[in-house]
């Protein structure tokens, strides 16, 4: 089976629990080999989509406002992003909007976006009413799905939903041209094969 | 037989099999025990060599070769090593003769096209179009299987390439093939070279061939030679048919051998020369030692105790026993090889050739007729100048009696030693100078000691030799009939010993380890020995290594886990071998380590491919006279002499980038890498390889020259000295000031100790090496956070932690790495963690590079998105209440003419007029006609920035009032010059007004 290296880009306010997605997303898994990673901020899985494996590098951002000139260098070449708001904070879904106009605007083209709120284990507190974010995500016509990394709820399905919206990967394309392409259009690199 | 034990333990994956592992080193054992006792009897070998030459001879047919060069004198026999100059092995005109059968371009149809006309055998490697691999396309004897060529498939794994079904692996292409010359494993019969190939007798006649390249194939020489050196053959093949074609195929020798035979009569030429044929055999069976395949040899003698896998011959004068011994010395060989360099397998190979699957072949002697040397002289000058050969011509003549297990002295001891006895007992001088092996040989030598350090230990012990003692001939003897369950003739250990030989040699590459080992072993440093036959190359090699190693200390392999892990156990392996080897005594200590490390040598040995591939297009680049080597050179003495001509540091790191892709793209196309780098390396690998070879022939020149460069540049923009202020702010703040939120940070020594990882990752010229080190360094980090709290941190707390931690290293050159690494680093890396810590570190030094700016306001620069009002919040939160006056209602002005200077006004500004308010305030204040080239800047002593057009000056004011130590700032109202942000020239006019 062939497999994909898929670069995706994670955005959101910081707290909003990004990588505590992230972290049940790669930790939950039945192998608990992980490859020894550095840490938490770059994480990847490997999972199987059709006749393919898709193999996500997830690139976690700093959520913090003065970051924020700099994720244009995590974003650059993903294949999908995922933004993260917190269903207990109104603002984290603000500042979502504006993660998703600058993705419309400086994103690679064709990008996946996947809207995640999370941390709906906390329905009672919560800001932001689903209706309106599931409303938004179409609007948009991105992935929507409501997460709890606390209790693993949704994430799995979050990458699935992700894994089938990739596009089927193009035969003709060679490993060589594509590590080419990745200097020239860093976006088309995500296509790559591996 | 050998072969069926071959097949079934394929040694493709190294790690997945560490059962065979075990086994092998378990074999490798035995052999050291082996050669050690060889090595003490080497002396009664020599005595009973007549005998067993005798024996020997009747079993070859003296059909077979002997030259008459020789000369009667036993003494004399050719060493072997002049021979091998001479005598090419198989593996060397196929090296040599690749762009003849080596026609990855070629179809099917012309491949049919080419075999039809060949005779049975003749074979060529081209890639299918069709299943987009490589296949060996064979010429089948006539009507087989209602069709005349057979195409099979080569796999290639990660480090080997094997044909399809084939347990046995190789580290290249020529291997396989030199291989199915001698055996055919999985095909329906070996595969033979055409003629002009097989029978070429000089260096020159396969240059020839070599030229036609596909030619060949229809030219004359190729139809003409087809029949010539026939006669021979069908002398051999009465003997045993398999065998001759091997025979033909395999030797460089052999083409002496036939030419030979022609000539003299078979029955003389091998009375004459009994030890010449043996060396003979060596060269002949040489494509043996190729054979990569960590195979275990299931020949095992009643007799032999478990150290001695290899006796089982019991009949000296046998052929079948002979031959035995030949096997299982091949397998022991092939095993011990992971990448066996060519040349110092021919030494070795000959003395086994490995079994044809078919009835074992009772024609030993075919196979090893010793080819005499092409040149007459040769023959008699050989014999002197090599010690080692000495001993091997020894040898030959105890295999066929028994192989006890001698225990084995590491590889360097064992040389040298043998070479001592072996030269005392014979009239052959040993004081002659070493004949260099080519370096091939010299780094085969080195790997097994790797391998052995432990493994001799445990063998000695086991023997209950002293380990380190140059055991005194008698004695050896004795212990060597002790150890021997059956009274093994001298001969047979000679045998043995060839075999040894082989192993030893056949593997790969550090040289710390061939040279340690001979000293720990209390031989005297032999100067006639092998470690010191070739001193240059030897020397050469090591500057070579230990620039490698070097970087190589740090792991390199950024996605590859198993690089990462491999290496850095390779270097403690070495270290500690390096120690423990210095004194014999340590030996026996040793053995109880665990085989673990010895796993890790085979795994290293196999590494060596791609390093043999690095260190080809290395020399080719050095080659002015081939086109990749001028271009390099070119280009290289280009930049060196034009730093000019490039107008940023990207700038020049991009052309340099493009450069290595465009030359990796070159070599991959190009015929000029000899032999092709496909042969060498499985497809899936030759990116990297190529990579870290343009990395080694274009950065390392280049590196001080680059970072000189880049530094230049940034000291002539400006950049070095703001980001040296800056960085000198940066690193007064505390870590929550730089966003640092909960973690806790590194402490001084930590600090301190990244600050040294950052050094040394300067030294690096590849750009894969650095990113691994600064890899180690954001481990680092991550283990400091997590050691204090537990919990997993994502880069919501990592990128300010990295941030704090490059301001407190304050190393401004950082800057010019980080921007090194991103241009050069492979592309096809960005995507993984090395991209992702990369782009970080990156990230982080540009947030300091702006330190300033965003304390000063925050502007506004396009890439800056927050606002003033955000930051403002922020900032305030933190500080105490800004004074009264901040907030008085008033703004002075400056409007800024190229040619008039300054004239300032003062403005009623209220702090929430926004700066599109205040620009036009100031258009129509001052009766600027076009006001929408105009705009607001704020500038203090060294920087401009232009003020965007929803901040608040007075909020600015009162921000930059607020400060501990208020800075000298104005408010210049001017014409916008190309966007270009930041406009020095203002401040050269020194008009300007002073707010307040």
């Amino acid at each position: 089976m062939a497999i994909r290296e898929l670069k995706v880009c994670l955005l959101g306010d910081t707290g909003v629990g990004k990588s505590s997605i992230v972290c049940r997303f790669v930790q939950d898994h039945f192998d608990h080999n992980i490859s020894p990673t550095i840490g938490a901020s770059f994480l990847t899985k490997t999972v199987p989509c059709g006749n393919e494996l898709h193999k996500f590098l997830i690139w976690d951002t700093a959520g913090q406002e003065r970051f924020h000139s700099l994720a244009p260098m995590y974003y650059r070449g993903s294949a999908a992003a995922v933004i993260v708001y917190d269903i207990t904070k109104l603002d984290s879904f603000q500042t979502l909007k504006k993660w998703v106009k600058e993705l419309k605007e400086h994103g690679p083209e064709d990008i996946v976006v996947a809207i995640a709120g999370n941390k709906n284990d906390l329905g009672d507190i919560r800001e932001v009413p689903m209706k309106e974010a599931k409303e938004f995500a179409e609007s948009i016509a991105a992935i929507f799905i409501e997460t709890s990394a606390r209790n693993a709820v949704n994430v799995e399905e979050l990458f699935q939903k992700i894994s089938k919206q990739i596009p089927p990967l193009e035969h003709s394309e060679v490993d060589s041209n594509e590590s080419f392409k990745l200097t020239r259009q860093p976006a088309a690199s995500t296509r790559r094969c591996c | 037989m050998a072969f069926s034990s071959i097949s079934g333990n394929p040694a493709s994956g190294l790690t997945d099999r560490s059962g065979s592992f075990f086994k092998l080193i378990d074999t490798f054992a035995s052999e050291i025990g082996e050669l050690k006792k060889e090595m003490v009897q080497t002396s009664p070998t020599m005595d009973k060599k007549p005998v067993e030459l005798q024996g020997l001879e009747n079993e070859v047919s003296g059909v077979y070769l002997q030259s008459h060069h020789c000369g009667g004198v036993g003494g004399e026999r050719d060493s072997g090593y002049d021979s091998l100059r001479r005598r090419m092995s198989v593996l060397d005109r196929l090296s040599q003769t690749h762009p003849v059968w080596l026609l990855l371009a070629v179809s099917e149809e012309r491949a049919d096209s080419i075999l039809l006309k060949q005779p049975p055998g003749v074979f060529l490697v081209r890639k299918s179009a069709a299943l987009q691999r490589k296949v060996l396309s064979v010429r089948l004897k006539d009507a087989q299987s209602g069709t005349f060529i057979s195409h099979f498939p080569v796999r290639e794994s990660q480090y080997t390439f094997s044909l399809e079904g084939s347990g046995i692996s190789f580290a290249d292409l020529f291997r396989l093939v030199a291989f199915y010359c001698i055996s055919r494993d999985v095909l329906p019969f070996t595969i033979k070279l055409p003629e002009a190939i097989a029978s070429a007798k000089t260096q020159k006649e396969l240059e020839e061939v070599a030229q036609l390249g596909e030619g060949f194939w229809d030219s004359a020489l190729c139809s003409q030679r087809r029949t010539s050196p026939r006669p021979c053959r069908p002398l051999s093949r009465t003997l045993s048919p398999q065998r001759t074609n091997r025979n033909r195929e395999v030797g460089g020798s052999q083409q002496s051998h036939n030419t030979y035979c022609d000539s003299a009569p078979p029955t003389l030429r091998s009375h004459a020369h009994p030890p010449s044929f043996h060396l003979e055999q060596r060269h002949s069976s040489g494509p043996l030692c190729f054979v990569n395949p960590l195979f275990l040899q299931t020949h095992h003698h009643p007799h032999d105790c478990e150290d001695n896998p290899l006796a089982h011959a019991d009949n000296p004068k046998n052929n079948d026993s002979l031959e035995n011994a030949g096997k299982s010395s091949v397998q022991l060989l092939s095993s011990s090889e992971g990448s066996k360099h060519t040349d110092t397998i021919k030494l070795n190979g000959k003395s086994r050739p490995p079994p044809p699957r078919p009835p074992p072949p009772r024609s030993m002697p075919r196979r090893r007729p010793a080819p005499p040397p092409p040149g007459p002289p040769a023959a008699t000058t050989r014999p002197k100048s090599m010690p080692e050969a000495v001993a091997v011509a020894a040898r030959p003549q105890h295999s066929t009696s028994r192989r006890s297990a001698p225990t084995r002295p590491p590889m360097g001891a064992k040389h040298s030693s043998l070479a001592k006895r072996a030269s005392s007992p014979i009239p052959v001088p040993s004081n002659a100078p070493p004949p260099r092996p080519k370096k091939p040989d010299l780094e085969a030598h080195r790997c097994h000691i790797a391998l052995d350090d432990e493994t001799i230990a445990k063998a000695l012990s086991r023997a209950k030799l002293p380990s380190c003692e140059p055991p005194a001939v008698v004695p050896a003897d004795m212990l060597l009939q002790n150890n021997a369950g059956t009274s093994s003739s001298p001969n047979e250990r000679g045998r043995q010993r060839l075999s040894d030989m082989s192993m030893s040699t056949s593997s790969s590459d550090s040289l710390e380890y061939s040279q340690s080992p001979g000293f720990s072993l209390g031989l005297p440093p032999s100067p006639p020995g092998h470690l010191n036959q070739d001193p240059v190359e030897d020397s050469s090699e090591e500057d070579d290594d230990g620039d490698e190693d070097e970087e190589e200390d740090y792991g390199v392999g950024l996605e590859t886990d198993l690089e990462m892990r491999l290496r850095p156990s390779f270097k403690s392996r070495r270290r500690k071998v390096g120690v423990s080897l210095s004194g014999g005594s340590f030996i026996l200590p040793r053995a109880l380590k665990g085989r673990f490390r010895k796993v890790s040598g085979m795994l290293s040995s196999l590494m060596t491919p791609e390093r043999r591939a690095v260190k080809r297009i290395a020399e080719l680049s050095r080659d002015k006279s081939s086109y990749f080597g001028s271009l390099v050179h070119d280009y290289i003495s280009f930049v060196q002499e034009n730093r000019g001509c490039h107008t940023s540091g990207v700038d020049f790191l991009q052309t340099l980038r493009q450069f290595m892709t465009q030359m990796k793209a070159y070599l991959r196309q190009s015929s000029e890498l000899d032999p092709p780098i496909e042969s060498l390396i499985p497809e899936d690998q030759i990116d990297q390889v190529l990579e870290k070879a343009m990395h080694k022939c274009v950065l390392k020149p280049l590196k001080s020259m680059i970072e000189v460069a880049l530094h230049d540049f940034q000291v002539s923009s400006g950049a070095w000295q703001q980001l040296r202020e800056n960085l000198a702010l940066a690193k007064t703040k505390r870590p929550h000031e730089l966003g640092v939120d909960g973690a806790v940070p590194p402490d001084s020594v930590a600090i301190e100790k990244i600050r040294h990882k950052f050094l040394n990752m300067r030294k690096m010229y590849s750009p894969e090496k650095k990113v691994s080190l600064l890899l180690r360094v954001c481990k680092l980090i991550y283990t400091i956070m997590q050691d204090n709290s537990g919990r997993m941190y994502g880069a919501d707390d990592f990128l300010p932690m990295l941030t704090y931690v490059v301001a407190q290293c304050d190393m401004p050159q950082l800057d010019t790495e980080i921007q090194y690494m991103m241009e050069l680093l492979d592309p096809s890396l960005l995507q993984g963690e090395g991209g992702y810590y990369l782009t970080s570190a990156y990230g982080a030094m540009a947030l300091i590079k702006n330190f300033q700016e965003e304390q000063a306001a925050r502007v506004l620069s396009s890439e800056a998105r927050n606002t003033l009002h955000q930051w403002h919040r922020r900032r305030t939160a933190q500080r105490s209440v800004p004074s009264v006056d901040d907030f008085q209602n008033y703004l002075r002005v400056a409007l800024q003419e190229v040619d008039t200077g300054c004239t300032a006004k003062t403005l009623l500004v209220q702090p929430y007029t926004t700066t599109e308010e205040v620009c036009s305030l100031c258009a129509y204040k001052f009766k600027i006609p076009d006001p929408e080239n105009y705009a607001l800047f704020l500038v203090t002593e060294d920087t401009s920035q232009q003020l965007a057009p929803d901040t608040h000056p007075q909020r600015i004011k009162a921000e930059l009032h607020s400060r501990p130590c208020t800075q000298i700032f104005h408010f210049v109202y001017r014409r916008v010059p190309n966007l270009n942000l930041c406009i020095p020239a203002i401040m050269q006019n020194g008009n300007c007004l002073q707010v307040e």
